[in-house]
């Protein structure tokens, strides 16, 4: 730390500065880093055009496949992307990039992001675990610390878009986000239709009430499994679903069918968003394909760019980009 | 690009092409057939890497009827156009259409590879 100002000077006049003691020293250069890390955050939410947090009140909805699948569905419309992965505890965006077992790369103080798919930046605490079996076990101020680092010493460069996402409820986490990075567009909460975890993202509304964090809308994740089969042409096909329904469709001339099981029941994610009068983004598809794409490293949006759950993801971005308001081009008259 | 961009004031849609007049009153035009061949989506992009599939992209672009799009803008920084028939799915920035207005190479000349420039 050569550039800090850590000399003490005496407190009378004409006194000479007195040395300061090492507790001091450190605490000085601590106090300095904070300040300069201060600056360089207020600095980076000027370069980030806009910055969308991901959260959810119940863990297991997917949440980090809605991330990433935002941040490459961005990226494929051409803009520059980045995601923060704040789970500290249980990063898995890098694995779900393709890039697992990656270190990051710092130069002058400046962390550098890895870049996944589709030139997505990817930070994550998973990055600098030697061993991913080794847990994070971190207390509220150290995990503090770190996102703040996260936010303040990383070289993003100039980005469109930056998907934070956050682990499960609503905890130090957001809460240190959204205090930390100015100009933040809003919230975008993932849920499942079943009613636990719409209960938590409820919670998950009102939280950003608290937050003075505006809900750019409600994403209903695993919404419905669609089983595409065969059968004699222009025949009914029956198939035993949830809870002891019997699932009817018609085969086509060619014999084709297609049928939606709704797994975790339908349509809550919407009833959710109209009860508390924010939008709804859309409905993503029960994809197996994600659990696959997941675990390979090459996302679902990758690997079938025009498949079912990209266009998918394709109509939830665009929701949310009209939620973005303009700001900066006013007054632009469209003939 | 360390030019001062200015602000997009205007974007009138005509015929074959669409007339922008900035907040300087500086006044330009993009062919449709310009404007689509600079694409910037994921599909588009990695077509103009090479000079055979970008003619090929191009001559594509000329077979599409010649329509006005539907414009929109994407926040605060873009703007999205959805044609009835060919790719609707790029968000052109500000500063690409800026870059196209005034027949520069809005990939600056870089090849896309894996999903950038």
């Amino acid at each position: 730390m050569s550039d800090s100002p850590v000399t003490k000077h005496g407190a009378n006049s004409g006194e000479a500065p007195a040395e300061a003691s090492p507790q001091e020293q450190k605490q000085m250069e601590q106090a300095y880093a904070q300040m300069k890390r201060k600056m360089s955050m207020a600095e980076i939410g000027k370069k980030i055009k806009h910055k969308v947090m991901v959260l959810s009140g119940k863990g297991g909805v997917g949440k980090s496949t809605v991330s990433t699948g935002l941040a490459l569905a961005l990226a494929q419309q051409g803009l520059k992307v980045g995601i923060l992965d704040i789970d500290i505890t249980g990063p898995n965006v890098p694995k779900m990039m393709g890039l697992d077992g990656r270190r990051l790369h710092v130069e002058s103080g400046r962390i550098h992001p890895a870049q996944g798919h589709l030139g997505v930046k990817v930070i994550s605490m998973a990055f600098l675990l030697d061993n991913e079996d080794t847990p994070v076990v971190w207390r509220g101020p150290i995990k503090l610390g770190a996102i703040q680092q996260f936010i303040g010493d990383v070289e993003w460069g100039t980005l469109d878009y930056l998907i934070i996402d956050f682990p499960p409820g609503t905890s130090d986490e957001p809460l240190t986000v959204a205090q930390s990075l100015p100009d933040i567009d809003g919230m975008v909460i993932v849920t499942t239709p079943q009613d636990v975890a719409l209960l938590d993202s409820r919670k998950s509304i009102t939280f950003s009430e608290s937050l003075k964090v505006p809900v750019l809308g409600v994403v209903e994740n695993m919404s419905g499994y669609t089983i595409n089969g065969k059968a004699a042409p222009n025949s009914e096909v029956q198939i035993a679903g949830p809870a002891g329904k019997t699932l009817k469709a018609t085969t086509n001339n060619d014999g084709e069918f297609a049928i939606t099981i709704d797994i975790f029941k339908e349509g809550g994610g919407k009833a959710t968003a109209d009860e508390f009068g924010v939008p709804f983004l859309g409905a993503l598809p029960f994809d197996p394909g994600f659990v696959r794409g997941g675990d390979d490293g090459v996302h679902r949006i990758v690997s079938e760019p025009e498949g079912p759950s990209a266009i998918a993801f394709a109509g939830v971005v665009k929701a949310l980009q009209d939620q973005i308001v303009d700001g900066d081009q006013p007054g632009l008259e469209i003939i | 690009m360390s030019e001062e961009m200015p602000r997009l004031a205007r974007f009138e849609r005509r015929d074959v092409d669409v007339l922008l007049t900035y907040d300087t009153d500086a006044e330009f035009t993009i062919t449709y057939d310009d404007l689509r061949h600079a694409c910037p989506c994921a599909k588009c992009s990695p077509l103009r890497n090479e000079d055979e599939s970008s003619k090929t992209l191009r001559r594509q672009v000329e077979s599409f009827p010649k329509e006005k799009p539907q414009v929109r803008t994407v926040g605060n920084y873009a703007l999205g156009f959805e044609w009835t028939t060919g790719c609707s799915s790029g968000i052109y920035r500000f500063e690409r259409i800026w870059d196209i207005a005034n027949r520069r190479d809005p990939d600056n000349g870089k090849p896309y590879v894996h999903g950038a420039w």
